[in-house]
């Protein structure tokens, strides 16, 4: 059989993946896409159950996916099997890698949130001096932002704030209920904004490249999707440094197959792109790839309170429900003193009905206070910026294989007193406010999940000016090799506090957009 | 146990899938769904001839019920001591109440054995360690064992739980048992059978009890 040698080869179909299909393929480059899952039919994969009838009642297979918190008995099929595709790490210091493995990636499950970075991110260092600024500002990404926020649908309100750019929304004019309106009152006699969440509505049940993306790219006709195809290793000619292809096993029946391309463009996620990159021992003049793993550590029910005219089933449409984002707030401001670099951002939630831990009651005393506190409480998340530091890194432990025979990675990365300060920084604040809005604060929780666990894992593959310093230019391409490309979240130089998939599409769009313009100039 | 074990496997696998995997030949055809059984693929006919379009026509689905619906879980993971206090503590921690099933009505005693039977050691030990630590403390204070005792000294013994609830566990072993035990005997009750009908025949729609979910089935079949 005739192999084709295809324009670009690009590895992964989630966010980054599927948007480089997406803009390379209606630029008539002609696109061969991999992803290491499979092509899920939605309508025979997944069916409606009873709990009960599940075998472990909903508690779920007990072990099995011991580093997945989001996992539950329903969706246990829907994460990478552990045992199939292990990592390893110091038990004393745990990470929380999360993956999925299907045709549209984790972009299938996100939690959607929306949001742009600000300078305060791309120029972290001219702020506060810790670590490095990224090769590009908010000026050079804002075009691409204005462009994938309608293809996602955002929804958002306009605020104008510095730290939280305005992006192109659909407007979100839903009224907020009193307990929100008074939440907001209280935060902003502390200089504390509070706006409602920005959210890609997407389309049908999902938003995701699999139904926002891949189909425009296919219906370019430039577009061959190959599920299954776990890539093994980038293909690299000797004689010119330039990658070729990739070497990829196929997923049943476990063949070795090898596809060429003129150029790749790497988008498997944060940890498995740098993994491929290790495994490929490419792209790694600067000694960096690997290096500079961070995230936002984060801590659900940081503060839970009851809102106390919802008490007792009083709770109304107007007085309760909806919520918001808080974004970040902290040393912005020169000369600001805290104990803690950078800062976090929190969303929160109304009218919800409070877990029974939360009661030191059982029995019938605790269905009282279950019954008295249902759809009365408030709830809120913080999600705070994890510093990239060489030390939090990933390595190629040799020791381990996967269940193709893959060298594993081994994940070293831990928290620090910044982010145990901000973490306390933001409870203590969240339940001042709560206090000041009249809520009855029941709990305050300062710890967080383990590194990992909020799933925006960036860094590995950062980019920067500097070729000693990073492993990607600007326009996410590696400085070692002119026809490789980094697309995905492990390009990061900061992770910032917000969520990072607006940010991983626009820089996605943006480097094929250039890797086009290159490729017709013959630079590649 | 081991029967235990074979009845459940006869509810999650109907017979169409039994059927199917007896003579799917490997990875090269997909699997079938419950509700499309394929014939064996003899010759011409067995790849998508007509042969296989007639099986699946003529197929009809049996009516069949589920082992609980039939039979008693029979516990084996704790010992006597343990089980009979972890049957009054479930029926402390969560009685019958506003006309729900409380624990022992939905079997979680039962459940917990089996769950706890295949769960992690230090789980296990967990559970173990605290329910000896139940009994030890209700012959020292009570002098005989948990179950025996009334529900009022039964709930002396419960006073840990009113410790306001921390993200890492208490150190003490019993306060971390006790609250472990308080939130497994609820998700165990209010995700059974019996939760569900009661909540059904009141009007509740089963939703609110557990409920119902999307299950993702493997997506290596």
């Amino acid at each position: 059989m005739e192999t084709t040698e295809y324009d670009v080869l690009i590895v992964g179909s989630g966010a980054s993946g599927g948007m480089a299909a997406y803009t390379l393929t209606k630029r008539g480059l002609k696109c061969l896409l991999l992803d290491a899952g499979p092509s899920v039919d939605f309508a025979k994969t997944r069916v409606l159950k009873p709990v009960y009838e599940l075998p472990y009642r909903g508690f779920g297979k007990p072990g099995r996916l011991p580093h997945v918190l989001q996992a539950n008995e329903f969706n246990a099929n829907q994460w990478v099997d552990e045992t199939q595709v292990p990592y390893t790490h110091d038990p004393k210091t745990p990470y929380n890698w999360v993956r999925v493995r299907m045709i549209g990636g984790k972009s299938l499950f996100w939690a959607r949130m929306s949001f742009r970075l600000s300078d305060y991110e791309f120029k972290a260092k001219d702020h506060d001096g810790f670590g490095e600024n990224w090769p590009i500002n908010h000026a050079d990404l804002a075009p691409f932002y204005d462009r994938v926020e309608p293809i996602f649908r955002v929804s958002g309100r306009k605020e104008g704030l510095p730290q939280l750019p305005d992006g192109n929304f659909i407007p979100d004019e839903s009224p907020d209920s009193e307990a929100t309106k008074r939440f907001a009152a209280a935060a902003k006699k502390k200089d504390i904004p509070v706006t409602k969440i920005r959210r890609a509505l997407g389309k049908g049940p999902f938003a995701s490249s699999y139904n926002l993306l891949l189909p425009d790219a296919l219906a370019t006709g430039n577009l061959t999707i190959v599920p299954n195809a776990i890539a093994r290793e980038i293909s690299v000619d000797k004689n010119t440094g330039r990658v070729t292809g990739v070497h990829f096993v196929e997923r049943g029946s476990r063949r070795e197959m090898h596809a060429k391309a003129k150029a790749v463009v790497v988008g498997a996620s944060c940890l498995e792109s740098t993994r491929l990159l290790l495994n490929s021992k490419i792209a790694n003049s600067s000694g960096v790839l690997g290096h500079y793993l961070c995230d936002q550590f984060y801590m659900s029910n940081s503060v839970v309170a009851i809102i106390p005219e919802a008490r007792d089933g009083k709770g109304t449409r107007g007085m309760v429900g909806g919520g918001g984002y808080i974004p970040r707030f902290r040393n912005l401001k020169k000369g600001e003193k805290n104990n803690f670099l950078r800062g976090y951002a929190l969303d929160f939630s109304t009218g919800g009905s409070p877990d029974a831990k939360y009661f030191g009651s059982w029995g019938e005393q605790l269905q009282k206070d279950l019954d008295s506190t249902r759809g009365a409480a408030f709830g809120c998340t913080s999600m705070g910026e994890a510093l990239p530091r060489f030390e939090n890194k990933v390595t190629i432990d040799k020791k381990v294989v996967d269940a193709w025979g893959i060298p594993v990675l081994n994940i070293d990365c831990r928290y620090t007193d910044n982010e145990f300060n901000m973490a306390k920084d933001a409870v203590d604040t969240m339940a001042e406010v709560c206090h000041d809005a009249g809520f009855e604060v029941i709990n305050k929780n300062p710890k967080f999940f383990n590194p990992g666990y909020s799933i925006h894992e960036v860094g590995t593959c950062r980019m920067g000016d500097d070729p000693k310093k990073s492993v990607l230019n600007k326009w996410n391409q590696s400085h070692d090799i002119k026809n490789l490309f980094v697309v995905d979240g492990s390009s990061f130089v900061t992770a910032g506090s917000q969520n990072p998939t607006m940010t991983i599409l626009s820089l996605s769009m943006r480097a094929s957009e250039y890797l086009s313009d290159e490729a017709k100039k013959g630079n590649l | 146990m081991k029967r235990r074990k074979f009845v459940q496997s006869l509810v999650a696998v109907t017979p169409a899938v039994v059927v199917a995997q007896q003579v799917a030949p490997p990875s090269t055809q997909p699997p079938a769904t419950p509700q499309q059984p394929v014939e064996p693929p003899i010759g011409a006919a067995g790849r998508g001839g007509r042969g296989a379009g007639a099986g699946m026509e003529d197929t009809t689905k049996l009516e069949i019920t589920s082992a609980d619906a039939v039979g008693q879980m029979t516990p084996h993971f704790f010992n006597a001591d343990q089980y009979l206090a972890l049957e009054k503590l479930s029926q402390i921690l969560l009685p019958p109440l506003k006309g729900a099933p409380g624990a022992l009505d939905a079997q979680a005693p039962q459940f917990l054995d089996f769950l706890l039977g295949e769960s992690p050691a230090d789980r296990q030990q967990l559970y173990r360690q605290g329910l000896d630590a139940l009994n030890a403390q209700a012959r020292k204070k009570f002098q005989q064992a948990f179950a025996k005792l009334s529900d009022d000294q039964a709930a002396q013994l419960l006073e840990p739980l009113r410790q306001p609830w921390t993200y890492d566990p208490p150190a003490d072993p019993l306060t971390k048992f006790l609250r472990a035990a308080k939130q497994d005997v609820r998700t165990a009750t209010v995700n059974s059978r019996e939760f569900s009908v009661a909540g059904n025949a009141a009007g509740g729609g089963g939703r609110r009890f557990g409920g119902t979910g999307l299950y993702w089935n493997s997506l290596d079949s």
